[in-house]
């Protein structure tokens, strides 16, 4: 908390003193300022919703998928082979490379957000569903079988408690990696959302409205996040 | 004198926990060689009788613990535990104690004494019931609702072992249970356990690499040795019981404990 204010007063002292030109960086006071503006403005509020929604489908639809990927890499050998290189070629480029494929393939609209949304998720909650799995010690498994636990029971007693922080932690990241690649793929080509606006302020150098937008995005990524957290810290107290 | 019919079994006749261990082999096969394991051992455990098995890295203890436990099948031989072959894991003639970190560290102590009762779906009271006579047991009355990580290492194996007594199984099996303890507490622990076992007549096998734990604990050794893993010695330890700590200092302690090491020397 003292971290943000101490970030906002440097901000601000730059921009009123001169020592940066308010026109490149205008006040943090004027940006907030702004984006209470923006904020009563319908155009973005519907902006605000058109991409939320394609954020929250990219996310629905990714994390399930991905994370039967990721359970099917750790328990399958076969499958692990045959992935593993692929993913961690996938996971390594920059996503944005693949960009005018989702064009050509959904057009420009709320499909191809949501699809590069998906595809911009899905590496990493992969492998960290893989790495979850593997963070459950063979001990575990051994005391629960040695009690004669039946599979059912091995799951859920102990494969899911073990592995829910790492998986926590996994949506958390997830989420970045979703929101990122959304808004990418608005600011890319685009008629409408929130990445469209701020890519459209930005090539007219309204940088009010940009600080606005960035300001936006984060407080909204980092409410999520501490969604999440809390969540986490309810669930895995036994962590130290 | 006490008359005989008032004294009530800790747990049935039939169900006394005697181990019979016949001619068992263990082979593994790699795709580049065969490896014998474990090579014609066999053994008895009389109900109630404590049991040592030591040998070098390696011998295959740890190994012929799990089969009694029915975690790992035999490869020839027989395993019967009450007269019964073990096939797989079975809680009610038998209780595991593993060695170190075993306990689940989301779940409270208690929570993990009632682990194996909560599997069988007993009834939360009842479970209760017999986990807070568990921990009570073991000495840790009042610490049921911590979780590991707030427990010292001692007290995590003790709540191990009132995890592996919680259903009162005739046999309780201990794969180096003090292993990651440090010298004071694995003394500590050793006394509470001959304690605990004289408490409730189990048989008891144990593994362990340290001499001085061996002869301490048992009535009876076993010295195994490695590649193949097989026995090599049998030593009754006639020390009388209460076991104390000046006995170790003993003649009749050093020369138990002498002969073990000649056993482990020559075979490492």
């Amino acid at each position: 908390m003292a971290v943000v204010a101490a970030f906002f007063l440097l901000w601000e002292a730059l921009s009123v003193t001169g020592i940066v030109n308010a026109r490149l960086l205008p006040s943090a006071s004027e940006t907030l300022r702004t984006l209470f503006d923006l904020l009563q403005r319908a155009n973005v509020l519907y902006a605000l919703g058109v991409t939320g929604s394609e954020v929250m489908l990219a996310f629905v639809l990714a994390v399930p998928v991905a994370a039967m990927i990721g359970l099917l890499i750790a328990e399958n050998r076969y499958v692990s082979d045959v992935l593993r290189p692929l993913l961690f070629f996938a996971f390594s480029i920059p996503k944005s490379i693949f960009l005018p494929m989702f064009i050509l393939v959904f057009g420009v609209g709320f499909a191809q957000k949501v699809s590069f949304g998906f595809f911009s998720t899905i590496f990493i909650v992969i492998m960290s569903t893989t790495a979850a799995v593997e963070s459950v010690k063979v001990e575990y498994l051994t005391v629960a079988r040695s009690y004669g636990a039946t599979p059912m029971q091995t799951a859920f007693r102990v494969y899911l408690p073990s592995m829910l922080p790492v998986l926590l932690e996994s949506l958390r990241i997830a989420m970045i990696f979703n929101l990122t690649g959304v808004l990418l793929a608005e600011m890319y080509a685009s008629r409408e959302g929130i990445g469209h606006m701020i890519a459209n302020w930005g090539e007219n150098f309204q940088m009010k409205q940009l600080l606005a937008g960035v300001v936006l995005i984060s407080v909204i990524a980092i409410i999520f996040n501490e969604l999440v957290r809390w969540i986490e810290t309810r669930c895995s107290h036994w962590r130290t | 004198m006490q008359p005989l019919a008032n004294i009530t079994p800790l747990t049935p006749a039939t169900n006394s926990g005697s181990i019979k261990i016949s001619n068992v082999g263990q082979v593994f096969t790699t795709s580049s060689q065969t490896v014998v394991a474990l090579e014609d051992v066999s053994l008895e455990v009389k109900p109630g009788r404590f049991v040592v098995l030591v040998g070098p890295s390696g011998c295959g203890k740890s190994t012929l613990l799990m089969m009694m436990a029915g975690l790992r099948q035999q490869t020839s031989g027989s395993v019967l535990i009450d007269g019964r072959p073990i096939t797989r894991p079975d809680p009610d003639r038998v209780g595991v104690v593993f060695q170190e970190a075993s306990l689940f560290p989301w779940l409270t102590a208690e929570e993990n004494v009632e682990f194996p009762l909560m599997l069988r779906g007993t009834p939360k009271t009842e479970r209760r019931a017999k986990s807070q006579d568990a921990l009570k047991l073991v000495g840790l009355d009042g610490f049921g609702k911590r979780h590991p990580h707030e427990l010292s290492g001692g007290m995590k194996q003790r709540v191990s072992i009132a995890r592996g007594l919680v259903q009162n199984p005739p046999v309780l099996l201990m794969d180096e249970p003090f292993a990651a303890l440090d010298e004071q507490t694995r003394m500590t622990m050793g006394d509470e356990l001959l304690r605990i076992w004289a408490a409730t007549e189990k048989t008891v096998v144990f593994v362990t690499h340290s001499l001085t734990e061996a002869v301490y604990l048992a009535d009876e050794v076993l010295v195994m040795s490695a590649r193949p893993g097989r026995i090599v010695d049998r030593l009754q330890v006639m020390l009388p019981r209460p076991r104390t700590y000046d006995m170790l200092s003993g003649d009749a302690f050093s020369s138990l404990r002498d002969r073990i090491w000649q056993h482990i020397r020559k075979s490492a």
